[in-house]
């Protein structure tokens, strides 16, 4: 509740300081050096994020070649046992962890906390070495570090491996499906090749980028992430499609006003679908909301640098080289 | 004010308002809700001779029996319920009343020997949204069976493990075939409540059952039995043997429970006997050979035959068994769920083919409701930051309040249709809602945007063709989101579908019931200020 006070507080606040006269011409000033800088470098700023997902994509690689697997997956895409404990809020997930460590040398364990401004509200003790078969010994085990551990406060999920590796090919192909149809879609709407392939360029770019951040903090993924990657298929392709009708479907004005003018309501829909992201995963309580929360949040940022530098420095050029063609034609038929 | 007046004039807003009545008919809310209604009763129980019907898996929530009385005493909460039933007495008879009929109920006794009425009764629910598994806590079995198996077999299969969960006493169970994308078959079990210890070995052992002399198999599981005692006149623990302590201190009761055979499997007990030694054992005259049980080519126990049933085709026969616990009170409620099970599988016979348990979930309730409040409280925060964005975006309340209208529309017909085709709303479903609402806001700021765009930022449309071009953007996202969805559906096992299936109804309620009464606002706000 205090939260959601600070952040009604911020908004009127900002709101206010917006609307005051003087701000206003400061901000313009700044916003026009932007917008100038924008339209004079739009092709250095549009190589940028290509740069990143090439990053990317050798991250991914990197983890491909040493580790058999583009991302790091969790408990549900690679099989083995989650256990959810509720309360406990006075024990360290430290201290469990070690304790669990010591008692199954060897066994890969690892314990996540879910907290609530600071009071734990849950733990997640994860296991890829345990099975449904052995799972009780993990129980056990808690129950001697948590004093009256009972089957209510906690709840055990087991995945057989066969299983959990089938669900990662599956929901993998389910990606790829998903992505292909998306562009069929795409194709059919715009009906123009370069814009079109500049919109799946930035839709793949927002997946591999943020597959690679995923890698590189060391996040693992489950089939909640999967899910996540999903959603932001969709989400992704929003905002190209926004400014990619708006720059073709233009009736005059350059190709800058029309990526200005898609700008404003894209950043828009980005910083909503964003806040509410933000609030949900710092509010939620369940691990798997959290996974989805944080991969869209990622994807989301990416997407207003690939949406804006690249998809839009793309059409630019588009524009540029078929005015350019249409120029020479009419020299031509002079 | 005239604004207002034809904001509600406008039939897509009517419409809308017709819808979330609807809806909201649909939900029936009633935080209010207390007391204890019965969620099922136990086939062959005491409540179920004395008339109380069980209600189907279709029965909404809301209108599920409440039971108003036990013999003149208010029952206002579960724990009354409780209360009340620990204090009666077995073998006694009671009256029931609920806000359906009166009934006379004989109160018997369950498992542990406590009384019992044969009902499963739950907190009075406070509307008809169902939970799923992860918030109402319960058991969720994946299992694989051993080869393909044809549709009839498959069928079958269903319907047997459906019977030996429902002769076992649990009755709100869901079980359905799933599959994936590689072909493979799955069966689902969901069963809310139940703690997974008490039905792994019920759903997952074949349940091959063989008694046999030597190598030769007397009678099994199936056909063979006319009939598995299960009351309490012929089976429960052993009243001979009954409970004792072992060497290292845990307790081992037995049980034993009668059955009958049929001719045919009497007679073959008759054969193979005729020709047994008698031997003597403990003073006791028994055969040569015992008569050995297997469970799934298990030995599970072995019987001395009694001299008396040499050559005799008998067809009352006492089977027995045992089981096991730290305490006497450990012990014997082992020994009885041990007893259940084999009679459970006595009478459904065995399954066509052997199971593999490839995923168990055994979700805790505590956690379950934690979760719920905690999401109500991220999803009001989520749409008061989502509308503090618009509020800074546009400057205007006027145009934030609208877009928070239909949000909130959105999650009440969404809701509404969960109700309505009775989904279990679970965690990933909520995600679900959550991705729904974030595209419907993103598509309202398109069309705020399209419509609030002058003339010098270069569109010379007129209004209507503003918003044929805002809808364009919108249907082509909305379609780009559909497929993306798609597979879902069909992947791992469907146990993503929940998730797949909550967006795509969100968005197409977005994209086809409220997107439009947005845009007729919109236009009516926006058009005075052109």
């Amino acid at each position: 509740m205090y939260s959601v006070l600070i952040v009604i507080r911020w908004g009127i606040f900002l709101s206010s300081r917006e609307n005051s006269e003087e701000h206003k011409e400061k901000k313009s000033g700044l916003l026009e050096k932007a917008a100038d800088f924008y339209d004079k470098k739009y092709k250095l700023l549009m190589i940028i994020p290509l740069i990143i997902t090439l990053l990317a994509i050798g991250v991914i690689s990197y983890n491909v070649i040493y580790h058999g697997e583009p991302i790091k997956r969790d408990v549900t895409l690679k099989g083995g046992v989650t256990i959810t404990i509720s309360g406990y809020s006075n024990i360290s997930s430290e201290s469990i962890q070690s304790f669990l460590t010591s008692k199954f040398p060897g066994k890969d364990i690892g314990v996540l906390t879910i907290s609530d401004a600071g009071i734990i509200k849950a733990r997640v003790v994860e296991s890829s070495d345990f099975n449904e078969q052995n799972a009780h010994e993990l129980i056990l085990a808690l129950s001697e570090k948590l004093p009256e551990l009972n089957k209510d406060k906690y709840t055990v999920e087991t995945i057989g491996a066969s299983l959990g590796n089938s669900f990662f090919k599956e929901t993998g192909i389910a990606l790829l499906v998903a992505f292909l149809f998306m562009a069929v879609v795409v194709f059919l709407y715009f009906r123009v090749t370069v814009p079109c392939l500049a919109v799946i360029f930035s839709a793949f770019s927002d997946i591999v980028c943020t597959a690679a951040v995923t890698v590189l903090l060391g996040i693992s993924v489950g089939t909640a992430g999967i899910a996540a990657f999903l959603m932001l298929v969709g989400y992704s392709v929003d905002t190209d499609i926004l400014l990619t009708n708006r720059v073709l479907k233009k009736k005059k004005g350059t190709v800058l006003d029309a990526t200005f003018s898609a700008m404003r309501t894209g950043i828009t829909m980005s910083v909503a679908a964003l806040a509410a992201v933000v609030a949900s995963f710092f509010l939620t309580h369940s691990l798997v909301l959290k996974q989805i929360m944080l991969i869209l949040m990622i994807g989301l940022l990416f997407d207003i640098l690939n949406t804006w530098l690249t998809n839009a420095g793309i059409l630019r050029l588009y524009y540029e080289k078929l005015a350019q063609k249409s120029h020479h034609k009419k020299e031509e038929d002079d | 004010m005239s604004k207002l007046k034809r904001i509600f004039g406008k039939w897509q807003l009517i419409l809308l308002i017709i819808i979330l009545l609807a809806s909201i008919v649909a939900i029936s809310p009633n935080p209010w809700a207390k007391g204890a209604v019965i969620k099922s009763v136990l086939k062959n129980s005491t409540a179920e001779t004395a008339g109380i019907k069980s209600p189907g898996a279709q029965t909404q929530p809301m209108q599920l029996e409440i039971i108003k009385e036990i013999s003149n005493q208010p029952i206002n909460s579960l724990d009354d319920y409780y209360a009340s039933v620990t204090s009666l007495r077995p073998n006694s008879s009671v009256t029931v009343k609920t806000n359906k009929g009166l009934y006379k109920v004989a109160v018997q006794t369950d498992i542990s020997g406590s009384p019992d009425l044969g009902l499963r009764v739950i907190s009075a629910p406070k509307s008809n949204l169902r939970e799923g598994l992860d918030l109402q806590g319960g058991t969720r079995v994946l299992l694989q069976p051993e080869r393909k198996l044809s549709d009839e077999e498959m069928d079958i299969l269903i319907s047997n493990m459906k019977e030996r969960l429902n002769v076992f006493g649990l009755s709100d169970v869901v079980i359905r075939s799933a599959g994936d994308l590689s072909g493979n078959q799955y069966v689902l079990i969901e069963i809310a409540g139940v703690n997974e210890e008490e039905v792994k070995e019920l759903i997952s052992k074949q349940g091959k059952f063989e008694a046999k002399i030597s190598n030769s198999t007397v009678f099994s599981g199936g056909s063979d039995i006319r009939q598995v005692c299960r009351t309490a006149e012929c089976s429960g623990i052993d009243t001979r043997t009954g409970c004792s302590q072992i060497s290292d201190g845990s307790w081992m009761c037995r049980f034993s429970f009668a059955i009958t055979l049929s001719p045919e499997a009497a007679q073959r007990q008759a054969d193979l006997t005729a020709n047994l030694s008698v031997i003597s054992k403990n003073g006791q005259e028994y055969l040569e050979k015992p008569l050995d049980l297997y469970l799934d080519d298990q030995a599970v126990d072995s019987l001395q035959i009694g001299k008396e049933l040499k050559g005799k085709a008998v067809t009352d026969i006492a089977i027995s068994g045992s089981g096991v616990g730290a305490t006497e009170q450990e012990a014997q409620y082992d020994t009885l769920q041990n007893m259940k099970r084999l009679q459970t599988i006595l009478v459904t016979g065995s399954l066509p083919v052997k199971m593999n348990i490839v995923k168990t979930d055994n979700i805790s309730p505590v956690l379950g409701s934690e979760f719920i409040k905690s999401t109500i409280i991220m999803l009001i925060v989520a749409i008061l930051a989502v509308a503090l964005v618009l509020i800074i975006h546009y400057r205007k309340i006027g145009l934030a309040i609208p877009v928070l209208v239909t949000m909130v529309s959105e999650v009440i017909i969404l809701l509404g249709i969960a109700s309505l085709i009775r989904w279990n709303i679970d965690i990933v479903a909520i995600a679900g809602i959550i991705v729904a609402v974030g595209t419907g806001v993103d598509d309202q700021i398109i069309i705020t945007d399209e419509a609030l765009m002058k003339e010098s930022q270069g569109t010379t449309y007129n209004w209507k063709q503003r918003i044929q071009n805002a809808f364009f953007i919108i249907m082509a996202c909305y379609f780009s989101l559909m497929v993306a969805m798609a597979p879902l559906y069909f992947a791992g096992a469907g146990l993503l579908r929940g998730f797949a299936l909550t967006t795509m109804i969100g968005v197409s309620i977005g994209v086809f019931i409220t997107r439009p009464v947005y845009a007729a606002i919109v236009e009516i706000i926006v058009r005075e200020d052109d």
